[in-house]
């Protein structure tokens, strides 16, 4: 780590940049809406993710009740693709790094 | 005797569709509506098109996630309308055609509801409120939503499968 006294700008930036580690999952979350059925969202997890039902239920009773759940997980291209599918089926999705 | 599903799934796979007509006229009429929304700055169009990356620092990442889906996401709704309207009055639909109503039937839900300010407990507006029709538009496509959910879900295994391509 360079010396913090001396450094320029440009190396702050740098830290910071390296601190987003690639090795950290992206995490893909799906928030509560008011307007999405219940047995729509469980059938979206269902069919784009391949989850079981039960598996599907209790994300979206997560979603439901404590206002968001990870519904998925992994590279940055990966949960990228995962938030636009869930976008193309009308859900609130996004998606932030693991802390 | 229970209540007959009007869609249903037939022995060799396409779906059977009972609608009275003034369903079917309804649907052709907000077909017909959302083909110029999707493409304006309607606030309530906006919900179709939800941000990716919220939060500090993320305007980048969110404008290179629009830059890279934005046209597909116009594309797809697109297609869902059309599939919606060419096969408005149609007895039988594919699975595809089928998954079409599904999506633009959802969208239609969104804006509506995003436009009405649907919340969880929300009460039925009171007889003579000028949204009751709009509230009776945003029941009918929930029902129908909530019809075609169970008779494709049908068709997904409860143990679950691989993750489709698509």
């Amino acid at each position: 780590m360079s010396d913090v006294q001396t450094a320029p700008v440009e190396d702050v930036r740098t830290d910071l940049e390296e601190s987003v580690s690639p090795d950290r999952p992206w995490l893909v979350i799906v928030w509560n809406d008011p307007i999405n059925l219940m047995s729509f969202v469980t059938f979206v997890f269902q069919r784009l993710f391949g989850y079981s039902k039960e598996k599907a239920t209790k994300l979206m009773m997560d979603v439901h009740v404590k206002g968001r759940a990870v519904v998925s997980s992994g590279t940055r291209e990966r949960a990228e693709l995962d938030v636009y599918r869930l976008h193309e089926h009308g859900l609130w999705a996004t998606m932030e790094q693991s802390g | 005797m229970a209540f007959a599903s009007p869609i249903r799934r037939r022995r060799d796979g396409r779906y059977t569709v009972r609608l009275p007509a003034q369903v079917r006229s309804m649907l052709a009429s907000l077909s017909q509506q959302m083909v110029p929304m999707i493409d304006s700055e309607d606030p309530a169009v906006t919900r179709l098109f939800p941000p990716a990356y919220i939060g500090d620092d993320t305007a980048e990442a969110e404008k290179q996630y629009r830059n890279l889906v934005d046209g597909a996401l116009h594309n797809h709704q697109h297609q869902a309308v059309q599939v919606l309207s060419e096969t408005v009055n149609a007895d039988t639909l594919t699975a595809d055609e089928l998954s079409g109503w599904l999506s633009a039937i959802g969208s239609m839900r969104l804006v509506i509801g995003t436009r009405l300010d649907v919340s969880e407990d929300m009460e039925k507006p009171a007889a003579g409120d000028p949204s009751e029709s709009e509230h009776a538009v945003f029941d009918l496509l929930g029902m129908l939503q909530a019809t075609i959910v169970d008779v494709l879900a049908e068709d997904l295994p409860d143990e679950g499968q691989p993750p489709s391509a698509l």
